[in-house]
This record gives C-alpha cells, sequence and structure tokens, in this order.
C-alpha cells in the first residue's frame, strides 16, 4: 500500500461512467485515480486533495468544465494543478478558450491510450520540475531574505556604534564637531568617534572596516570599543594604534582590517597629534582659507600585521581652522560612467565652503557625492567629520601672570603679592593695583567660603594679562555654579541703621573694573573682569 | 595690619596701619569690638597708614556705626588715601559716615 500512495493521483471528471472507466482503464496501473461525476465534486476533491492531475470533460450538467477550470485556477490551492481537457470531436472550436482559462492540454475523444498516457506522464514530468523550480525559488527567497536581515542586523549595529547627537558637547566652546555615516545598501564597516580621554583632551576617530555585513560590523564594533577603552589610559595616538594593532592582529581569523585616522586635540593649546594607519588623507583648512593634506601616513592598515610600531605626527590648531576627515566612500564614489569623485573634488568643496557651520559642510559634502554619482548606486559607506577649533589662544600679547590657588583665606595674600609684582612690572599705578587688590579679595574670599561644599582642596586659577594699557583678569574655580554678578546691588541711599551689612564686595568689584563676566565651562566658573588703565 | 590706639581728649583714635580685608578685618574687628565693650563711645578710625580697604572691612565699619549709633555714641574716620576715598563714595559710606580729610579736622569738629 505504501508504494501505491506513492504514485501521482490523477482526477478524472466526466458525467458518462463509462468514459471514467475507460480512464481508469488506461491508467489505474501508473496512477492512483480519483473520481468526480460532476463540476461540484471535482473542485471539492481537487481542494482536499490535490490531485497531480486533472483530467476534465468540458460538457457536463450545471457547472461545466470550462468553469471547472476557472474556478481551479482563482484558487490558491488549486491554481497550479495542471489541468488536461477531454474533449469530443466537434468541440474543439472552443480550444482556444480553454487554453485561455489555463488549461495545460486538450485530448480529443475517443481517447487514444497510449496519447493519453505519454500526454499524463509529459505533463506530470512537467508539474514535478515546476515544483522543483518553484521550492528553489522559496529557497533563495529565504535566503535572500535571511541576507536582508543580516545586513540590516549589520546596520543596526553598525549605526548604534556611531554617537549621532549634536551637538555632541554642548557645554564646550573651544571647538565644535560634527559627523555623519550614510551606510551603503550592502553595509560596509565604516564609523567614527570622539571623546575626551582628559578634561581638555578630545580623542577623534575616523575608520573603515574591510568587509561588510555583521562580520564587519562586529569587527567595527570591537575595533571601536579597543581604542576608547586603550586611549582611556594612553594619551598618545602613535600608541594607541600600535596597541590596538597589535590586540586585533594576535586574534584575527577571518583576516578583516581597518584604515584608521585617529587623533587628539588639546582643546586649550590647539595642538593635534595624529596617526595615519593607512586610511584617506584627511583635510586641514587654515582660518585664511588655505588648505593642507595630512600627508603623513604612520603605517598600514590595523589587523594585518602584529609587532608594527606606528609613528604620530603634530600639527597646531589655530582659532577657526576647520578639519576635514572621511573614509573613501567619498573619494572612490563613481558616477554612472564609473569615473571617481576623487580628491580634487573634496578639496575644492572644502575650499570653497564659506560656511562655519560644520553640519552645513558635512551635509554640503554629501550632497556633493551623491549628486556626482547620480543614478550610480551607493557601493561603500561615506563617512565624513569635521572639526572647528574655536579657542582664542591663551597666550595674548602683553604680559601674562598665572597663579595657582588653593581654596585657603590666606591664598589671597599671595595672590596679591603676586599681583603687585607683576603691576609694578608692567608700570601699573600704585592706586589702581590697591584697588585690584581689593577686586581680588572680594572674588577670592567669596569663592573659597562659598564655592565649596566640602573639606577638600580645590584649584582656583587666576590669569592676569595687561596687553595695551588694558588689564584683563580671569578667576576660574571648580566650585559650584555661581554667576556673582546676577546679584543686585544694595541700596547706598539708606542710612547706617537701615543698611545692610552684606553685597558690599560685588559692587565694588562691578564699580572697580570697566568690564566683568561670567561663564560656565568644563564645569568651571569662570570670572572675567577688564579694567582699562589710560583712564 | 598693625592696630594701634590712643586717647585724644574723650576719643579714642584707632590708628590702622596696612590693609583691611578678609584676612585682616577679623583682628581689627576684635580690637574695635573691646574697646566698644570697655565703654568707648567717641571712636575715630585714622586710615593714613591704611593702604586699601575691602568690602570686609567696610562691614566691619558699618557694623560699629550701627552699635555707636544705638548707643548714643560717635563713630568718625579720617585720613581716607584715593583707594579709600572712591571705595566709601561708590559704596555710599562718604554719606552715612562722618569723614575728615585728617585727624585734626576731625578732632576739631
Amino acid at each position: 500500500m505504501a508504494a501505491e500512495d506513492l504514485r501521482p493521483t490523477v482526477l478524472a471528471v466526466d458525467d458518462t461512467p463509462e468514459n471514467l472507466d475507460v480512464v481508469k482503464g488506461i491508467l489505474s496501473d501508473d496512477y492512483h485515480i480519483k473520481v468526480a461525476v460532476n463540476g461540484h465534486i471535482a473542485l471539492k476533491i481537487a481542494q482536499s486533495q490535490s490531485p497531480d492531475l486533472i483530467l476534465l470533460d468540458i460538457m457536463m450538467p450545471e457547472i461545466d468544465g470550462y468553469e471547472v477550470c476557472r474556478q481551479l485556477k482563482a484558487d490558491p490551492v488549486t491554481k497550479d494543478i495542471p489541468v488536461i481537457f477531454l474533449t469530443a470531436k466537434g468541440e474543439t472550436a472552443d480550444e482556444a478558450e480553454g487554453f485561455k482559462l489555463g488549461a495545460a492540454d486538450y485530448i480529443l475523444k475517443p481517447v487514444n491510450p497510449p496519447l493519453l498516457k505519454a500526454r499524463v506522464k509529459t505533463h506530470l514530468a512537467l508539474k514535478r520540475n515546476m515544483d522543483e523550480l518553484q521550492a528553489a525559488y522559496a529557497v533563495i527567497n529565504r535566503q535572500k531574505e535571511r541576507m536582508q536581515e543580516e545586513l540590516n542586523v549589520g546596520r543596526d549595529i553598525q549605526l548604534s556604534m556611531v554617537p549621532d547627537t549634536f551637538p555632541a558637547f554642548p557645554d564646550r566652546d573651544e571647538f565644535d564637531i560634527h559627523a555623519l555615516l550614510q551606510p551603503a545598501r550592502e553595509i560596509g564597516g565604516d564609523f567614527y568617534d570622539y571623546f575626551f580621554v582628559e578634561r581638555d583632551k578630545l580623542c577623534i576617530c575616523v575608520g573603515d572596516v574591510s568587509g561588510k555585513g555583521v562580520p564587519a560590523a562586529l569587527f567595527m564594533a570591537v575595533t571601536k570599543t579597543m581604542i576608547k577603552s586603550t586611549a582611556a589610559e594612553d594619551h598618545s595616538p602613535a600608541s594607541i594604534i600600535t596597541r590596538v594593532n597589535d590586540e586585533i592582529s594576535q586574534d584575527n581569523p577571518s583576516c578583516m582590517f581597518i584604515t584608521l585616522f585617529l587623533g587628539l586635540l588639546d582643546v586649550g593649546t590647539g595642538e593635534f597629534r595624529y596617526t595615519n594607519a593607512g586610511h584617506p588623507y584627511p583635510y586641514l583648512k587654515r582660518a585664511d582659507g588655505i588648505i593642507e593634506t595630512l600627508k603623513q601616513v604612520h603605517g598600514p592598515v590595523v589587523g594585518a600585521m602584529d609587532g608594527l610600531a606606528y609613528g604620530e605626527d603634530r600639527v597646531s590648531l589655530d582659532q577657526d581652522d576647520q578639519l576635514l576627515i572621511f573614509t573613501d566612500g567619498i573619494t572612490e564614489a563613481m558616477d554612472v560612467g564609473d569615473q571617481l569623485y576623487g580628491e580634487q573634488r573634496v578639496i575644492d568643496l572644502f575650499q570653497s565652503a564659506s560656511t562655519k557651520v560644520l553640519n552645513t559642510l558635512v551635509n554640503a559634502t554629501l550632497e556633493s557625492v551623491e549628486s556626482f554619482a547620480g543614478e550610480a548606486e551607493q557601493a561603500d559607506d561615506i563617512t565624513i567629520l569635521a572639526l572647528r577649533y574655536d579657542t582664542v589662544p591663551r597666550t595674548a600679547a602683553g604680559e601674562t601672570l598665572e597663579i595657582a590657588v588653593t581654596n585657603q583665606l590666606s591664598e589671597i595674600d599671595r595672590v596679591n603679592d603676586r599681583f603687585n609684582e607683576f603691576a609694578e612690572q608692567c608700570g601699573i599705578q600704585m592706586p589702581v593695583s590697591l584697588k585690584i587688590n581689593m577686586v581680588f579679595d572680594e572674588l577670592l574670599a567669596n569663592v573659597i567660603s562659598y564655592a565649596y561644599s566640602d573639606e577638600d582642596a580645590h584649584s582656583i586659577e587666576v590669569i592676569v594679562n595687561c596687553a595695551e594699557n588694558r588689564l584683563t583678569i580671569s578667576i576660574s574655580d571648580d566650585g559650584m555654579p555661581f554667576n556673582p554678578f546676577t546679584r543686585e546691588d544694595p541700596d547706598i541711599t539708606l542710612s547706617v541703621e537701615d543698611r545692610e551689612i552684606g553685597g558690599l564686595g560685588i559692587m565694588l568689584v562691578k564699580n572697580t573694573m570697566d568690564e566683568t563676566g561670567y561663564q560656565r565651562r568644563h564645569n568651571r566658573n569662570i570670572v572675567t573682569l577688564i579694567k582699562h588703565l589710560d583712564s | 595690619m598693625e592696630i594701634s590706639t590712643r586717647d585724644e581728649g574723650d576719643t579714642k583714635v584707632v590708628m590702622l596701619n596696612g590693609k583691611l580685608d578678609t584676612n585682616t578685618t577679623p583682628a581689627a574687628e576684635g580690637e574695635i569690638n573691646s574697646l566698644l565693650d570697655a565703654g568707648v563711645s567717641k571712636l575715630l578710625i585714622n586710615f593714613e597708614h591704611l593702604s586699601y580697604i575691602s568690602s570686609s572691612g567696610l562691614r566691619l565699619l558699618l557694623a560699629t556705626a550701627k552699635k555707636l549709633k544705638a548707643s548714643g555714641g560717635d563713630l568718625r574716620v579720617c585720613s581716607l588715601n584715593e583707594m579709600a576715598t572712591e571705595v566709601f563714595e561708590v559704596s555710599g559710606f562718604s554719606a552715612i559716615l562722618n569723614v575728615f580729610a585728617s585727624e585734626q579736622e576731625a578732632l576739631g569738629g
């Protein structure tokens, strides 16, 4: 029985039982035969038992063969079952309609046994081929879906690994940074990152992992994490990359590698130290518009070979200098004619960009690449990172005095002694320096007495600059946020009895100095005071 | 900061030598309070040798003036240098305290 069940099933439909007997006689050796004496039964059996082939009489009462065929083809369950019409002579004029309805073949009655056998065999073979093709197609589709899913997972990993909130450091105004990562349809492994390793040291990196998909994304994630943890304890770009390269190269069975540009910016001084491991050259645009190429490459791509010692270079950034770091998704973007976007287009665009807004610069770069590529598909990830250095150099013209102070009231005398010496050197008149002594007394006493809620030692920094008849004083402390200049002045018209004891100091400071300012930066209060000396 | 006192008739004259700021005011405050505690009611603070004064010094002067006013006493200050004069003007103290150009004028008044 089991063997019998494996034979293909043929459903024969005819309202004449004798005809069914004939078909049975011819086919029952090779096939499992089901019969139906009208259209209704035929449709039911077709639905419930999925025969491999249907032999269908056309002329039947109630529902004719055409209608049965139409209904079979309209039902997803039965639409792929081949239908062969069995038709008496004289009905051939309707062959065309039968084929239009999706019939596989026509056989004329009375049936010629070898012909029927041959036709049924052929159509079952065709059906089997079709089924196999469809199964294969389904497998391919599933595979494709899985790959797409994998790509999506990879892209999710990739995009979740890069910081994308801007402004990135809202409380820091010594620099601005903006970055963008646009994955290709089949993702590559681009990434960027920036983070502080010290209060004044910003680490920036842009990388491009070879390979695509989830493996590239994971490799990127590992590399990025390794860079961050290494940079936390090692503040040399050369040393960071050397260590990361060793770590990755020693355990890299998939032989993936990564092009990497890593720099450390001292936001206080503008010094930028960097290491380039096989990465496209970044460009530096000076405030006067001159473009410099950071052409130094300090070693091969990361992950290729362990034991390499990478080098580093340094460049000094000044006010308004801009740095553009990117991946080869920019320079190797192609237009429809397979022409490359290339370095020169990046330089020209950077050169002509008049904006100081990095968001605009980054987007303009991407737009330029996209309009160049036109209809051509983006083949690789595109990453652009722009940095602008903003700080006015601390070493202003003239003479500068810096005094590091702790939170002890006795330090006020030391500050005033140092200042008086400095004032004498700068030729500041005695009445003026006495007033400045009073200013220091007021402000430092305030900070030392009220800015700290603990008993710990704290650092207060006093910087005095004397240049061009102008004395500039900056006092910064790491105490709780407090702007001394927001307090209202006491009413000085009141009598002795009514006058309040407090609130005089800041009023004296404001009246003594020509300009006073306050800002909160790097978790420090910074008070700036200016006195014009020629008056 | 050096503080010396002497009597000129019924007035106690306090000579301040140095500066009157956050770190030195507490000593001056102790000296003046002990004079008030001892019953001094006429006080002249001589600024001749005072290089500068900050708001802590002003607070001491105001507190002393309040106490003497309440007890019917009298506070005078004299011989302010340029710096102190400006501070007194900015703070309104030149209007509420009895300020004299010299000790002689202060004692003669």
